[in-house]
Order: structure tokens, then C-alpha cells, then sequence
């Protein structure tokens, strides 16, 4: 994405965004729109109370848990298929049937069976964000490049070995993207866990200011989201960058 | 548009021919000789203050009606930016380009332009006769006369059975030859080509050069080409037009004098041709010096 | 990706199964799948894994057409009316934006800051402003469905090539002409990219504002199932949202394949060149 030519252009934006909320505010009265002060102030309401940052650490820690094992077993599942044309076949019809199935349609089943517990946060997340990183990584080992391959093997190094030095160097990279694009989709799909199905965390804290009619905390719970947001791209983002610097995917980005 | 140009075929029996095997024009189309195009004194700098680049210095050039003139020089930018100045595409930072009469502001509708790289001059969601029928649609022909236009143009560079197909189902020299049916249609006063055989191979570019050749006959076009390839500079042109130096500004015009009925085999062997295309050689990798009143030229570290 | 000196194809040939082979991978694996489900949980008294039979039973009951007009086309009106409302903008403001740097300087960090924002969170905002009706559900959904789209749209235009640009402005093609018969579909692919994430966020925020404020929808259905702890009648919630999903998902594929032939074309092509 192209970045702001100016930045000054930029924060005029923000500002007057933020002045039109103010109006919006007052118009509509505090009670359905909470204006940009009182958000403020219950933001940093919240944030004074040990209870909030546990939340916080809680949405974040079932996002990371979820998709740490989304991403270890995405990864190898997604090498053994990428590397098997049968297997590829035989998951086929019921991973295209998945595909586009998100958490949320079994959110049902999940509290059913796990109540609103962490546990069943992680289990949404872990669900949600495997099936993307077993395809990059499937399609990340079609793509190696087949000189390689078969240099190795010229070498003598057998299937096992060839998949392990080989295969996996060069499809690291695609399931380093795959989990740098996972992990908004675990973060949303944590919160989406507490606030529809009673799980820990952030998600619950919303879920509880709409029943505590509480507006001015609703906004500031919800504008502490975005920030996180973007907090967490922007860390993923560099985590991807500093753990594959030497993939010449990466060399030739930044040329 | 050109009146007299209109579709006239001129064939190779008018005219006459002297001793030489050259070939004079009929006295009509003599008196025809008025600039299409005049570039006057052009320069064009990029940046400003210390950081400035100047790369075209006081360039003169002019391209009579029915002619081909070749525009040849060393590889880099001063050709890219001498083309589109004269397209309209840039503005010079001194001096004028002037366009059947009228000064260039923008891209001029007496125009049609080729492009080298065809793959990303057409456009590959339009089939090829719609591809040709785009720039059409504005001049406010009519149905008829455009459908009409656009399978003369197909048909004149030998695809009238492509034109249900996509650019991209057609090799490199089809596709090239989809552009110049483009131009073709619009039917403008001077038509420009920019290294337009350049990303095709060897025999194609063979095919092409016969075939713009025999378009300039049937049409009596008037076609500036910018090249790189000197052979075909000679070849095709009337004039060639060499660039050089740093700034470039034209280093000389040559007149070819071979005969206008040019063929890949016996011409390219031609004693004359040969000569011309050294002295083409020689000029472009000598340091240039400038026909105009420029002063001082750099020395170009032409390739 | 590296480039490599030899073999244009970057991608490692697959050893050839035989027809049989690949169709027998192919539709045994998932036929097996669903008799294992059946005689597995055939005799369960589970509250949670009920028969695959009762499903199927309660399936049928349910969503086999008594319940259609109740419940299938509320959520399928809401799904799709906001998912072309919302791709609708987010192609004339991707259009906008990639035209008028300024705007889009201006813009940009607002809507940056958007994205990062969980879709799920703007529901109770909604809710407080608007209350529960069919409109902000529409509403909702518009406001998920728009940014992957618009950001594509902008992306696809901003990458357009010189020579392109230039061949338009050549033949002194007009404005509307140069948008939306040039600019737009040489960003077709890129478009539809992020349409097909459009549509992917507006099946779920259709199904989360079912769950949180409606009284009618497969969502509510299902979610009220599992509340009353129905459970057959919610795996058959499950099921029918599971076909929902896919199917949506298959229309947008089937009208992007359509609409783009020739540029699957195109680049089928350029990688057998």
C-alpha cells in the first residue's frame, strides 16, 4: 500500500475526524455516542485497572496460543500435502468444503461443548487460522524450485531429507507470510469468542458494557481494540521481516 | 485528417524512375511537401538547480508529408524523451513541437503512436477488433464508418480473421501488427512508432518492416520511427535522423538515396546501403556534434 | 521468488496420478469421511454429538422448505444486499482514492486505523446508535465488505502500467472512458481479489448480527438451538450455514470467473511461454 505522500495531509484527516465525532456526539447525545473526551476518559479509566490488562493479556495469549498450533500443524500438514499429489487429491473435496467456513459457524458447537472458557477461544482460533497456513504452505512446497530439488537428490539426499533441507528453507517464507496474515485474523476471531460466546477477555468486556449500558466504556474498549490492532500488525510485520531477512524473497523486495 | 490521403493507393508505377533505380515522386504529390511534424529547437531538462538533467539540447527536426523518416540513436533516454515531447506525453522545458501547423499542447489527435511494448499497449480484456475500434469511439464516426475502418485496417496488415480473438492468443508479431491496425484505423496525419520492432524476433521484424513499408505505400503515410537498430533505420526511412551527444541534439540528417522499393534481400546487400549504414555507425559511436546552433557539445559516451 | 536461469515453470511438475487414482482420492476420501461420522456417532446418547441420522432427520424437518422463507432469506437478503453495497463503494471510492492523491493522503490513516479495527466490535456501536433492525444489519455488513474491496480497487488502479496510461492519454480517450473502461478492468484481478474477501467478512458479520440482536436467521436459529440445547437442530444449523458459506463463496468465484476470462487466459499463456 502506498504510503501518504504527506503526513500533514494525514493528520488533518485524523483531526477532522475526530472534530466531526465531537459534533456527531453532541448531536446524538451521550447516551447512544459516546464523544471523543469521555471515550478518552474511560480509556484511561480502564487502563488504571489491573482487571483491563488482564483481559488484554488474555485476548492476546488465546490468539497466540490458537495460532501457534494452527501454525505448527498447518505447516506440516501443509508440507506433506503440498509435497504428495495424493494426498493433495484426497484432502481435497473436504478442505475446499472448509474453506469457506469461518469460526464463527461453529461457534455454536464450541460453547456448546466447551463453554465459554478460553479453551474454547483458542480452539476458534486455531480452527480459523489453520486451513489458510496448510494452503500457502502446500502451495509454498509447489513452488519450490525444482533445481534444487533435484540437485539435492543428485547428491543422494533421500525424499525425508530433501523435504527437510530443501523444501522446508525455501517454503519458510511462505508460511511466514501465511502466519504474519494469520495472526489479525486470530486476534479478531479471540475477541469475536468473548464477545458472542463468553470467553475472557476483551471480547467479554464489550459483551459486558453493552449490558452495563455503558457507552463511554463501550467506545474506549473498542478504540483500545484498534490500537492493539494495530500494534499487533505492525509487530507481526517486523517479526516476519527480522525471522526471514536472509530469504531472497526478501532480498528482492527490498531492492 | 488528410484529405489526400484518404485511402488513396498509390501505386509503384506512378512516378518515374531514374538511371539510379531512384524512384521521384509525381509532381502532385511534390507540391505536398509541408511539415507534418517540426520540432523546433527543443530541449528538455528533468530536476532543476544542481540536481538537473539535461537531456535533449536544441533539437530540430521535420518530417515532410509522405515521408519515413528514421530516428536513430544510442540506447538510453534521450530517445524515450524526445518521443514523447513530440507525442504530447511531456512538455519541452524550451522550444516547440508543432503538429500540422499547430503548436503541441498535449497529445495531438493527428497522431497515432506504436508502442514497442505491444503486451502492455493493448488492452487484454478487448478482442482485437474491439482493441482497434477504441480510439474510434471519439472522433464520432458513426457505426458504420468505424466497423467499416476497423476491418480495412485489420485487413491491410493481413489478421481480418483475428478479430474475434484476445491479444493475448496471437504471438509477438501479430500483436504488434494489432497496434499498428490501431493506428491504422485512426487514420492520422503522422504516424509515430517507438522501437516498435524491437521486442519481436529477427524474421518477425523482417515481416513487420515489409509491412509498414507497404502500408506507406497503400496509404501514403507519413511515419517518423524511432529505432535503435541502424540497418533498419536505413531501410525503412527516406531520412535518417541521428541523435548524439550529451545533452543529444541531431548530429546530422542523411538522405537515402537508394530506390523506395526496398527489399530485405537484395537492398541490405546494396553497395549504397551499406555505405549508408556505416556512416549511421560511425556517427553514433563517434562523440557528437550538433548540425544546430547549440554551442559547445559534450563529448557522448555513445555504446 | 528466486529466479531461475533454467525452467521458466516455477512450479515442480506433479507425478502424474492416474484418473482413476486421482478420482478415487477424490471422492472415496471425503464418501468414507461422512460413513465413518455416520456409524460412528450412530448410536450416541451424547447431548453434544447427536446421531449423524438425527441430524440429517432434523436437517430435512427444518430447513427443507419449512423454515426457508423465515429464516434462509433474511440472513441471504441481508448477506448479499450488503456485500454489493459495500463492494459497489468500495469500487467507485478505490476508484476515487487511486485518482486524487490528495484525498487519499488525507484518508489514508482513517482508514487504516479501520482495518485494524475487529468488525466484530462495531456491532454493539451500531446497535447503540441504530438499535435492531434490518437496516443496520445491512448496515453492518456494508461497513465489514467495504475495506478489502476498496483497498484492492485502490491498489489495483495505482499499479497501473506507464505504458497503458500513456496509450490512453495518446488517444485522447475522456475521462469516464479512461475509469471505467481502462483503469477499472486492467484492475479486474486485483479487484476481485478483494472481493472474494468481502465476501468472506460479510458472511460473517451476516451470521454475527443474527446471533447478537435478531429474531430471525439461520444464525439465530442455530445459536438459539444450542442454547436450548437442541442439538441435532444446531449441527443442522451448522450444516446449512456450512452450505451457505460455500455456496456464496462459489457464486463470487463463478461471477469473478466470468468476468475475468480473459485474463485467466492471459496469464495461462504467459506461463506455458
Amino acid at each position: 500500500m502506498r504510503r501518504a505522500r504527506t503526513p500533514l495531509l494525514g493528520v488533518a484527516g485524523a483531526v477532522a475526524a475526530v472534530v466531526l465525532w465531537a459534533l456527531a456526539a453532541r448531536t446524538w447525545g451521550s447516551t447512544a455516542l459516546a464523544g471523543p473526551g469521555e471515550t478518552l476518559t474511560a480509556m484511561t479509566g480502564l487502563l488504571r485497572h489491573g482487571d483491563f490488562w488482564s483481559a488484554i493479556g488474555t485476548t492476546l495469549l488465546m490468539a497466540g496460543r490458537g495460532l501457534l498450533g494452527a501454525a505448527l500443524l498447518g505447516s506440516v500438514a501443509g508440507m506433506l500435502v503440498g509435497s504428495s499429489t495424493l494426498l493433495s487429491n484426497a484432502v481435497l473435496v473436504p478442505l475446499e468444503f472448509l474453506k469457506p467456513i469461518p469460526p464463527i459457524v461453529l461457534l455454536p458447537i464450541a460453547i456448546l461443548v466447551l463453554g465459554p472458557t478460553q479453551v474454547m477461544g483458542e480452539a476458534l482460533v486455531f480452527y480459523g487460522c489453520l486451513l489458510p497456513i496448510l494452503y500457502t504452505t502446500a502451495n509454498g512446497v509447489r513452488e519450490t524450485d525444482p533445481v534444487a530439488v533435484q540437485t539435492a537428490r543428485s547428491f543422494g539426499l533421500g525424499r525425508w531429507q530433501v523435504l527437510l533441507r530443501v523444501t522446508l528453507p525455501s517454503t519458510s517464507a511462505s508460511i511466514g507470510t501465511a502466519v504474519r496474515i494469520a495472526v489479525p485474523h486470530a486476534f479478531a476471531i479471540a475477541v469475536l469468542a468473548g464477545y458472542l460466546g463468553g470467553s475472557p477477555g476483551l471480547g467479554r468486556e464489550i459483551a459486558d458494557s453493552v449490558v452495563s449500558a455503558d457507552t463511554a466504556r463501550l467506545f474506549g474498549v473498542v478504540v483500545v481494540l484498534a490500537l492493539l490492532g494495530l500494534l499487533v500488525h505492525e509487530v507481526s510485520h517486523l517479526a516476519e521481516r527480522r525471522v526471514l531477512h536472509w530469504h531472497p524473497t526478501y532480498r528482492v523486495r527490498a531492492a | 485528417m488528410n484529405p489526400g490521403s484518404a485511402l488513396t493507393a498509390v501505386g509503384a508505377d506512378e512516378g518515374t524512375t531514374d538511371r539510379a533505380g531512384g524512384w521521384t515522386a509525381p509532381p502532385a504529390l511534390e507540391s505536398r511537401r509541408t511539415p507534418v511534424l517540426e520540432v523546433r529547437a527543443v530541449s528538455k531538462q528533468y530536476g532543476s538547480g544542481r540536481n538537473a538533467v539535461r537531456v535533449l539540447e536544441g533539437l530540430d527536426l521535420r518530417v515532410d508529408a509522405g515521408e519515413v523518416v528514421s530516428l536513430v540513436g544510442p540506447s538510453g533516454i534521450s530517445k524515450t524523451t524526445l518521443l514523447k515531447t513530440i507525442a504530447g506525453l511531456q512538455a519541452p522545458t524550451e522550444g516547440e513541437v508543432v503538429v500540422t501547423g499547430r503548436p503541441v499542447a498535449g497529445p495531438p489527435r493527428e497522431m497515432a503512436l506504436v508502442f514497442q511494448d505491444y503486451g502492455r499497449s493493448l488492452m487484454p480484456w478487448l478482442t482485437v477488433a474491439k482493441n482497434v475500434r477504441m480510439p474510434l469511439r471519439h472522433l464520432d464516426l458513426g457505426k458504420d464508418e468505424t466497423a467499416r475502418r476497423c476491418s480495412e485496417a485489420l485487413t491491410a496488415v493481413g489478421l481480418e480473421d483475428a478479430d474475434r480473438k484476445y491479444p493475448w492468443q496471437l504471438s509477438g508479431g501479430m500483436q504488434q501488427r494489432v497496434a499498428i491496425a490501431r493506428a491504422l484505423a485512426y487514420r492520422p496525419e503522422i504516424l509515430v512508432m517507438d522501437e516498435p520492432f524491437a521486442s519481436v524476433d529477427a524474421q518477425t521484424r523482417f515481416e513487420l518492416e515489409d509491412l509498414t513499408l507497404a502500408l506507406r505505400r497503400q496509404f501514403d503515410m507519413t511515419i517518423l520511427i524511432v529505432t535503435h537498430d541502424i540497418d533498419e533505420a536505413v531501410y525503412l526511412g527516406d531520412r535518417v535522423v541521428v541523435l548524439g551527444g550529451r545533452p543529444a541534439s541531431v548530429s546530422r540528417v542523411l538522405t537515402v538515396d537508394l530506390p523506395r522499393d526496398r527489399h530485405q534481400d537484395t537492398t541490405r546487400a546494396d553497395e549504397r546501403f551499406v555505405a549508408l549504414r556505416t556512416e549511421v555507425l560511425h556517427l553514433i559511436q563517434a562523440p557528437g556534434r550538433s548540425s544546430s546552433p547549440a554551442g559547445v557539445q559534450a563529448p557522448g559516451r555513445d555504446a | 521468488m528466486t529466479a531461475t536461469a533454467t525452467a521458466t515453470a516455477t512450479r515442480r511438475p506433479a507425478p502424474a496420478l492416474s484418473p482413476a487414482t486421482r478420482w478415487l482420492a477424490r471422492v472415496l476420501v471425503p464418501a468414507a469421511l461422512v460413513v465413518a461420522w455416520w456409524f460412528g456417532s450412530a448410536g450416541s446418547t451424547s447431548p453434544y454429538y447427536p446421531p449423524l441420522a438425527e441430524i440429517v432427520t432434523r436437517f430435512r424437518e427444518l430447513w427443507l422448505f419449512e423454515q426457508v422463507r423465515s429464516d434462509v432469506v433474511p440472513t441471504l437478503v441481508v448477506l448479499f444486499s450488503g456485500l454489493l453495497i459495500g463492494v459497489a463503494l468500495g469500487v467507485v471510492g478505490g476508484l476515487g482514492l487511486a485518482r486524487m492523491p490528495t484525498v487519499r493522503a488525507t484518508v489514508m490513516p482513517l482508514i487504516t486505523f479501520y482495518r485494524a479495527l475487529p468488525g466484530i466490535a462495531l456491532i454493539p456501536v451500531l446497535v447503540q446508535l441504530f438499535g435492531y433492525g434490518d437496516g443496520v444489519r445491512v448496515g453492518m455488513v456494508v461497513l465489514v465488505a467495504l475495506p478489502p474491496t476498496l483497498i484492492a480497487t485502490m491498489d489495483g488502479v495505482l499499479g497501473l502500467d506507464a505504458t497503458l496510461s500513456d496509450v490512453v492519454r495518446a488517444y485522447g480517450l475522456p475521462r469516464s472512458e479512461r475509469l471505467l473502461g481502462v483503469y477499472l478492468p486492467v484492475a479486474g484481478p486485483q479487484v476481485f481479489a478483494g472481493v472474494q474477501v468481502s465476501m468472506q467478512f460479510a458472511f460473517i458479520a451476516a451470521i454475527a448480527v443474527e446471533m447478537v440482536g435478531s429474531t430471525r436467521g439461520i444464525g439465530y436459529q442455530t445459536l438459539l438451538a444450542q442454547q436450548t440445547f437442541a442439538s441435532a437442530d444446531m449441527w443442522a444449523g451448522v450444516l446449512l450455514l456450512g452450505v451457505v458459506g460455500f455456496g456464496s463463496s462459489a457464486v463470487v468465484r463463478l461471477v469473478r470467473n466470468r468476468l475475468l476470462r480473459w485474463y485467466d487466459g492471459a496469464q495461462a499463456v504467459s506461463r506455458a511461454a
